[in-house]
């Protein structure tokens, strides 16, 4: 009982309020499990990018200009779904509702930002080039 | 998934932990195929992650031993961290590496 006690969430919440309905957590454990696919994906999306992208004439920082940001992008994501996950146990511990996930827009505007910046390095390539 | 059932499938946890060890399967997966890919840049990293998906498959056993997510806390700190390394790996990768995809000549 120690044992599971101390490999509980960290900020307090396993002294807190009651052990939730084990679908709940099943369910809180998949959303966190399927934001750290959607993580690896990102990362691994930013090392292809800057990889095997045939580099943009005249702009030899421009890949590594889209890549780089996904794969931060990646490890924001991994870390915020996790501090998400123990946020919601321990709002599913104290009967409370559950806070609005972070997530869905932050990476929706940083994926707009991103695609933005890729679109605007063809005409940046063009204009160097001639 | 916002930890409401109202779905008829939800209102048998053997179904939830079931879903939720493919969803452990899907990820072990998931961090096979960075490693995969990373083999082509970097075959140690590459193996290195290819290693860490195998070890992931076998935490989703974990979900079927404990029953309840009570000491899954840890496991999740292990996926997180995994994939801040994955990523430092795939930033040393792009910034640092030389030739072709690399910064630096």
């Amino acid at each position: 009982m120690q044992i599971i006690r101390r490999v509980s969430p960290p900020g307090g919440e396993a002294d807190e309020g009651a052990e939730p309905d084990a679908r709940f957590t099943f369910a809180n454990e998949r959303t966190f499990l399927a934001w750290s696919r959607t993580s690896l994906a990102l990362v691994v999306a930013g090392l292809a990018i800057a990889q095997l992208l045939p580099p943009f004439p005249g702009v030899p920082w421009g890949r590594h200009l889209i890549g780089t940001p996904l794969i931060l992008l990646g490890s924001a994501v991994a870390v915020i779904s996790y501090l998400e996950w123990a946020a919601n146990q321990g709002a599913l511990r104290r009967g409370q509702p559950l806070r609005r996930s972070l997530l869905p827009r932050a990476l929706a505007l940083t994926i707009t930002v991103i695609t933005l910046g890729a679109t605007a390095l063809t005409p940046i390539s063009a204009a160097r080039t001639h | 998934m916002t930890g409401i059932a109202d779905d008829i499938e939800d209102a048998d946890p053997g179904l939830a932990q079931e879903r939720t060890e493919l969803a452990w399967h899907r990820t072990a997966i998931s961090f096979a195929a960075v490693g995969a890919a990373m083999l082509k840049y970097h075959v140690t990293a590459g193996l290195l992650v290819l290693a860490v998906g195998g070890a992931v498959w076998r935490l989703s056993r974990l979900v079927r031993d404990r029953g309840t997510a009570r000491a899954s806390g840890r496991r999740l700190v292990v996926i997180t961290v995994t994939i801040a390394g994955v990523s430092v790996t795939a930033l040393a990768i792009t910034l640092l590496g030389h030739g072709a995809g690399g910064l630096r000549p």
